[in-house]
């Protein structure tokens, strides 16, 4: 069928190009332009005798926060290997997901290297037999990265990516604002956390400020709340589909943000904002409070302002301590089974995913999956005391939309937009999870 | 001639290009999605055939919500012909009159529809924003307040709000078909009525519409076909948010493609969408025939 | 009289404030080109820019690599506007002029592609393309984009053809023309008004195009201007005032030619409508 299909297309190609004489001449311009292209960028020309070129796909692009941290990697990569050349290409996120999923449909058209979500997003990949398996070329590098960096990025024992950075969900403080309502710390108690909310709503200032445009920007106040209620292994075995989602202390975690949305802590307004947005409204010191992923830091910190970052505090102390936190390793570079060069691929997927991780984490674009052997002395403020939080946490689940599969997750999303809206409360959710995700 | 243009050879060679391109390109994944629709595939993995399981599904799922989506773009193609098309023929005919400066407003008129779907969201986007955006700067600038709302935000609002512009940027577009039928009627014709001491509106009544009828059928084909198959202002506004209020068929398509990786599913939507449209621009035919 | 003079007067009040609407959005996306984040995102909304960031172009033009996008998606836009124009005039011709039994119902046929919507046929085509190496070609867009194209073509080709008198070809052919002799000597010529009608429909469909843009091609080198668009704004962070200068230099290009040919454009809507 497909065959056919081609050569349909091919023949149509070549009739309607032959058929009429005039676009011929109009034809040969665009053919002139590419030239004179490969000749503004000599190095992506026809590789030299011995030279290999290893493709790569992203979604650094030009304006991302990472881009000088895949340019420095990769740069490096290259100096040090010579003969091997990356040939990469960046993509605009939402975009990309459409594009790696298409790829995927012919493995011969996917890069060698391409970036991609650890958790439920690769594991598809990997089902199909379209990822090569990094177990071997991981021993090389098993001292300078921890195995438990790579178990986000792991099917069936074995592993399939290499983590970038790692994230966690982060409650940014704007200490000016707290000043104004009398407290000089980040409140680590809920009781304290609500005074504090009281007594910045008394003062006209609103704490939090929550994009109810992209739902997982609602996930990063719901699951530590969550977390800090039924406690960090609860949660883990709930995401992973082996505890069931019907759990009252899950309704009572619901009840609490939906308390705090009633409350009036939240802008009402970020229902129908997206994430820059209230990041930007945050900056400009509008909201208290934000509670985002750890990637803010660089941001954050640059920004003028006195901020300060912490955890969510505590909802049961009988199952859950301060320390756990929601987050994990899902920015990562994958290698093609298709690629031809695999061995080398993967190779250069662990060098340079270090090399990103190392210049990512101090301009405090994410905190290092791998084990830094280079002076931080110079990291931001912020993204120090976030390492800080992380090397001293107490119990990790990773973020629920990336550790179950696409369809799930996305039911999941529903229903945690529907909470942010007030459209069903904690018995809603629970029962309604429970029935859908079996 | 007839024996010059009966040769089949002829024929052949003059249909083969358009026929190779049709079908390479938009019927065989036509028909490649006819035949995934009977599958549940992740679109990279093994598929298993289920039969019309996903049609089952598709209408009868509230999970879902394909009948939602369905009755939106249902409503959004009514409010096209009767707001929409109405507004625009009645610029038309304005225009068609012979008025002071009618190019440049023709010309003004067309441009929201040379502007990318992506600016027009943008725009929409700072319009409603519930803080800063116009809409509310205004109402609060005229005292009223208890008019203002988180537009896109709110379940009652939403789909209203992503209508405005949905139905706003092709104004143009139809005004201009239509405009150019205005232009088409003979003189004469209009002249003479104008004799017998018709009013304007006399002569846009009885002489015009009647002539322009066939670019009007051809008008309201394209805002219905066009409305069931919105997508590109929907997605950058909410894209079916809030709790799916402004979904559309291609919106939860999309969804399923690509977010859920459910590409039967997905597959299966894009099959009603292509019997839907064809389906209502045939009634659409037989209804403007019935009037002849 | 008095009256008429009246409704006139309101009909040109409500002509202008209509204008007005439809021109804000090109005030709006030329002013907040200029401004910085801040202002666009609250203190500064709709007015004119405090400071004057011509430096948000420069951005755009450098790290954007906008002109090359730009050049990219003229090249791919007239290529597919051509073969669009070609195709269909053929089959225009075959299915309007030639004698042969099943032509109404082909029209039909073709006609069935002005309800297909574009996002459903992306993974098909895209296992095609790269079964025939097309990926990362500027024909990976064409192809499709002319595909998507042709229905609308033959329906305007078919209004202007049928209006073109029989006797023509007759005497062309009593003259000793063959097919091909009619078709390119007599049809083709006065087929001129129906270009800048299928020309405008073609371009409307592929210059905004981002769905197949991003998927079929992977190299800069190659990307089209919406892709460009979209790749400005990245994944964490966001700089609006490059953005908008991207969506200025995307969009006044089409306007300014829009304004100056839209005599031409708009006559042979006109002679459009006549006929289709």
């Amino acid at each position: 069928m497909k065959k056919v299909l081609a050569t349909l297309m091919a023949a149509a190609l070549a009739v309607s190009m032959t058929a009429c004489a005039v676009p011929a001449p109009a034809a040969s311009a665009p053919a002139a332009a590419p030239a004179e292209e490969a000749a503004a960028e000599a190095p992506a020309a026809p590789a030299a005798e011995g030279e290999t070129t290893l493709t790569m796909w992203c979604i650094a692009t030009e304006s991302d926060a990472n881009r000088p941290a895949y340019e420095q990697a990769i740069a490096e990569y290259e100096a040090t290997h010579p003969g091997i050349k990356i040939e990469w290409e960046a993509f605009e996120n939402q975009s990309y997901k459409t594009k790696i999923k298409a790829a995927m449909s012919d493995p011969d058209s996917l890069p060698d290297i391409f970036f991609t979500w650890a958790g439920a997003f690769l594991g598809d990949f990997v089902d199909a037999g379209n990822v090569y398996c990094l177990d071997d070329t991981y021993k090389a590098f098993a001292d300078q990265l921890p195995e438990v960096m790579m178990q986000n990025a792991s099917y069936g024992g074995s592993h399939y990516g290499v983590p970038l950075t790692m994230n966690i969900v982060t409650l940014f403080a704007n200490m000016d604002l707290l000043a104004e309502a009398g407290w000089d710390h980040v409140p680590e108690t809920y009781e304290d956390l609500t005074a504090c909310c009281d007594a910045l709503v008394e003062k006209g200032i609103t704490p939090f400020g929550c994009a109810g445009k992209e739902t997982w920007c609602v996930t990063e106040y719901l699951e530590p709340i969550i977390e800090k209620t039924i406690g960090y292994e609860a949660l883990n075995e709930v995401f992973a589909g082996r505890a069931t989602w019907n759990d009252e202390g899950i309704a009572a975690s619901v009840s609490t943000f939906q308390d705090m949305i009633n409350k009036g802590y939240f802008d009402p307004n970020g229902m129908a904002l997206g994430n820059d947005e209230v990041k930007a409204n945050f900056i400009a010191g509008k909201y208290a409070f934000y509670q985002n992923g750890s990637w803010n830091c660089g941001e954050v910190n640059d920004a003028e302002g006195n901020f300060q970052v912490a955890l969510f505090p505590v909802m049961d102390s009988s199952k859950a301590t301060y320390g756990q936190v929601i987050g994990g390793p899902s920015d990562t570079l994958a290698v093609a089974g298709s690629s031809k060069n695999a061995e080398l691929a993967a190779n250069a997927a662990f060098e340079i995913g270090r090399g990103i991780c190392h210049y990512g984490y101090l301009a405090g674009s994410g905190l290092p999956a791998w084990t830094p052997d280079y002076d931080t002395s110079e990291v931001k403020k912020l993204v120090a005391d976030v390492a800080e939080i992380v090397a001293n946490s107490e119990g990790m689940t990773l973020f629920g939309d990336t550790a179950m599969s696409a369809d799930p997750a996305n039911t999941y999303l529903d229903y945690v937009s529907q909470v942010y809206g007030c459209e069903i409360d904690g018995q809603g959710f629970i029962e309604g999870l429970a029935n859908d995700l079996q | 001639m007839n024996k010059l243009y009966s040769n089949k050879f002829h024929i052949i060679v003059f249909l083969l290009p358009a026929l190779l391109l049709f079908c390479g390109v938009l019927i065989a994944p036509i028909v490649m999605s006819a035949y995934y629709s009977f599958f549940d595939w992740n679109g990279i993995g093994a598929k298993t055939f289920i039969g019309f399981a996903n049609y089952k599904e598709l209408f009868s799922s509230n999970a879902i919500g394909f009948m939602k989506a369905l009755r939106n773009s249902l409503l959004l193609a009514a409010l096209s012909v009767f707001l929409q098309l109405p507004l625009a023929l009645a610029l038309a005919l304005a225009l068609g009159k012979g008025i002071k400066g009618e190019r440049a407003f023709l010309s003004i008129y067309f441009m929201p529809v040379l502007i990318s779907t992506v600016v027009i969201g943008q725009l929409w986007l700072k319009i409603y924003n519930p803080d800063y955006g116009i809409l509310n700067v205004f109402l609060r600038a005229i005292g009223r307040d208890d008019l203002t709302r988180i537009w896109l935000g709110k379940r009652e609002t939403a789909l209203g709000a992503v209508f405005v512009p949905t139905l706003w940027q092709y104004v143009g577009y139809h005004m201009l078909l239509l405009y150019a039928g205005v232009k088409s009627v003979p003189t004469e014709l209009r002249e003479a009525a104008m004799l017998d001491g018709a009013s304007d509106a006399k002569v846009n009544r009885y002489i015009v519409l009647p002539y322009i009828k066939p670019i009007i059928r051809i008008s309201v084909i394209f805002a219905i076909t066009g409305s069931l198959k919105s997508f590109d202002l929907i997605y950058v506004l909410t894209n079916g948010g809030p709790f799916h209020s402004t979904e559309v068929p291609s919106t939860l398509m999309i969804s399923m493609l690509f977010l859920r990786n459910r590409y039967g599913m997905g597959s299966t939507i894009a099959v009603m969408l292509i019997i839907l449209c064809f389906a209502f621009a045939l009634l659409i035919n037989a209804i403007f025939r019935e009037e002849d | 009289m008095k009256n008429s003079k009246a409704i006139r007067t309101v009909i040109y009040v409500g002509l202008v404030l209509w204008a007005l609407i439809n021109l804000f959005p090109v005030y709006w996306m030329f002013t907040f080109s200029l401004k910085d984040n801040e202002e666009i995102f609250g203190a500064n909304v709709a007015g004119l820019p405090r400071h004057w960031l011509w430096s948000n172009y420069t951005s755009a033009l450098n790290t954007g690599h906008m002109a090359k996008y730009f050049l990219n998606s003229i090249i791919v836009a007239v290529i597919t506007i051509m073969i669009t124009l070609a195709v269909a005039l053929m089959a225009t011709f075959a299915l309007t002029r030639l004698i042969w039994k099943q032509r109404r119902r082909l029209n039909r046929f073709f006609m069935l592609g002005l309800t297909i919507p574009i996002h459903a046929s992306i993974v098909p085509v895209y296992v095609t393309l790269s079964r025939l190496h097309l990926l990362n070609t500027y024909a990976a867009l064409i192809v499709p984009y002319a595909a998507f194209s042709l229905s609308m073509a033959i329906l305007v080709c078919t209004g202007f053809m049928n209006e073109i008198p029989r006797e023509l070809d007759e005497a062309a052919c009593m003259d000793g023309c063959n097919v091909w002799g009619i078709f390119f000597r007599i049809i083709v010529p006065l087929m001129k008004p129906a270009v800048a009608t299928v020309g405008i429909y073609t371009f409307l469909q592929c210059w905004n195009e981002l769905m197949f843009a991003n998927i079929f091609i992977s190299k800069t080198s190659l990307k089209t201007l919406p892709v460009g668009i979209q790749a400005l704004s990245g994944q964490y962070t966001t700089a609006w005032g490059p953005i908008g200068a991207a969506l200025v230099l995307g969009t006044f290009p089409t306007l300014i030619v829009y304004v100056f040919l839209s005599k031409r454009i708009q006559e042979s809507f006109i002679a459009g409508a006549i006929k289709g």
